[in-house]
């Protein structure tokens, strides 16, 4: 599935395919549009948890068929740095003669991060292969921003395993998991949901009307500052909060939401009981202030205090 | 950072940063409201606001800044952020030939969804990569001079040009302002704790513009 074309021994017929080829059937057809869709998923997964060393340092397991420069396949990574290459000017003199500005874009400048040996394999780009065939498979889904924020902390979870024999499979694990938990939320990743009741919009709404039941003031007062929901909680919900703590708190969280039965009813109680914990606040802030609070959750609040407070305010 | 609540006001001005993913959109924010860069930052999903309040033309300005998110997905939710904005900024990033070529489609979308005195500025970030830039000034000058919009070019890792763009985008809100006999904000409003009490005041002139661009 991410193998360049033409590269695997192929039967009769296929041989005849040329990256020219205008046929929609194409394998290289398919390869220049999958490409689009890397370079996204690409520029993602490269500021994955910037703050975390982790994801920036080489797996001990990577993928042999692809690193092994032998049968050259290569890594994603080299397929990126390719389409980068692609643009150059191309100037035509008075004379006509076309000239074609030779200097290679410089990739490395784009490239904060150092690139590993060939042999040697990225944590984020285990995340990046992983979602790039999520795509593929997938199409009617593809990739949407913040699904790599949805399998960093499962990934990060699997391949930081004590157990060497687990953790060389955290490839394999993670992705598993990641599909199983995409069948349940991938409805907020797709847009033509938005409006609907199983869509972002829709849990977006039960969430305010839950908050309307439990602190009828609050929710009052973030109606009349006209804080939407769109401005903080399409964030909350779509990454299951994991960018509003710290990924220890996250996992705790998560430890939560997943075991939750009626899934994922929890995450609503939980986002409710954030904002009530800081009540206090919202309720003497001004439109600004408010705003900054929801959309930088304070760091001092901890973990255990939301989720207590969220199964406090469970109905039985 | 945060002005205290009692400081004078003139102006209260809702800017709204668009553009392709990773053209730089959150970058720049961050060095002008925090003076602050990162080189790999989060992307932003759905919309994140910053505020900074300065000083233009002896008037105080309270910048409300909000950064969205690039990718196709988010533009539903685009509407609400569009909504009361005085100023666009279309960002484009100066090394990607593909991010420039969506300026247009930016544009017509910001002009549909914005009021008809929205400013409309075009930003092209990144301008300290000029090994790999792909877009010329030229280019982007005449790009911007055929849609009547201004352009600049800075870079949010240098802190190259950044205060200049939104010191230039605030004077021409202002100008905006003005233009269009909207009385700037009286001295008890300005005065009061809650800078969102402007809000319905423009939103709702907004709100229906937006209803007549769809109908």
């Amino acid at each position: 599935m991410i193998i360049k074309p033409g590269s695997e021994v192929k039967s009769e017929e296929t041989v005849s395919d040329h990256p020219l080829n205008p046929n929609p059937d194409s394998e290289w057809c398919v390869y220049f549009k999958d490409n689009e869709k890397l370079l996204q998923i690409d520029k993602d997964c490269r500021r994955l948890y910037p703050e975390l060393e982790f994801f920036q340092k080489a797996t001990r397991f990577p993928c042999e068929r692809l690193t092994n420069t032998e049968n050259g396949i290569g890594a994603l990574r080299k397929r990126v740095e390719n389409c980068y290459l692609e643009s150059h000017t191309v100037s035509r003199s008075r004379l006509g003669v076309t000239k074609m500005d030779t200097t290679r874009h410089k990739t490395g400048d784009s490239r904060p991060f150092h690139t590993l040996g060939e042999s040697e394999e990225a944590h984020w780009e285990v995340v990046e292969r992983m979602l790039f065939i999520y795509a593929k498979l997938n199409p009617g889904i593809q990739y949407v921003q913040g699904m790599n924020e949805l399998l960093g902390p499962l990934y990060f979870t699997m391949a930081s395993d004590p157990n060497l024999e687990w953790a060389q499979h955290a490839e394999a694990d993670s992705f598993y998991c990641f599909t199983s938990l995409m069948a349940e939320v991938r409805d907020n990743f797709i847009k033509s949901l938005d409006d609907s009741i199983c869509g972002i919009g829709g849990n977006m709404h039960i969430l305010m009307s839950s908050l309307r039941d439990s602190d009828p003031a609050v929710h009052q007062h973030l109606l009349s500052q006209h804080i939407k929901p769109e401005f903080f909680a399409f964030r909350w919900i779509t990454l299951l909060l994991s960018q509003e703590f710290e990924l220890p708190d996250v996992l705790r969280l998560w430890d939560s939401l997943f075991s939750d039965s009626q899934r994922f009813g929890f995450l609503v109680d939980v986002c409710c009981a954030m904002i009530r914990l800081v009540r206090r606040n919202v309720l003497k802030n001004d439109f600004a202030s408010n705003m900054k609070l929801l959309q930088n959750y304070p760091p001092s609040t901890s973990i255990e205090e939301v989720i207590r407070a969220a199964i406090k305010s469970r109905k039985p | 950072m945060e002005s205290s609540s009692n400081e004078h006001i003139d102006y209260v001005f809702k800017v709204v940063l668009i553009g392709d993913c990773g053209v730089g959109k959150s970058s720049l924010l961050l060095r002008y409201s925090d003076d602050f860069f990162q080189e790999s930052y989060l992307c932003t999903i759905g919309v994140d606001l910053r505020i900074r309040t300065i000083s233009v033309d002896d008037k105080r300005v309270k910048l409300q800044m909000w950064d969205t998110a690039g990718q196709e997905r988010f533009k539903t939710l685009c509407g609400h952020y569009y909504r009361g904005a005085e100023a666009i900024i279309i960002v484009f990033d100066v090394t990607s030939e593909n991010s420039f070529s969506n300026v247009l489609r930016w544009y017509e979308e910001a002009r549909q969804l914005s009021r008809q005195d929205t400013v409309l500025v075009l930003l092209g970030n990144k301008s300290d990569m000029a090994d790999s830039r792909a877009v010329s000034t030229e280019r982007a000058q005449s790009l911007a001079a055929s849609l009547n919009i201004a352009y600049f070019e800075s870079s949010a890792k240098l802190c190259d040009n950044v205060k200049e763009t939104f010191t230039a985008t605030t004077r021409k809100m202002m100008e905006a302002y003005q233009k269009h006999h909207r009385a700037h904000l009286p001295d008890d409003l300005t005065n009061s704790k809650s800078l969102h009490m402007s809000q319905p005041i423009k939103s709702s002139t907004s709100l229906n513009c937006f209803d007549c661009s769809i109908m």
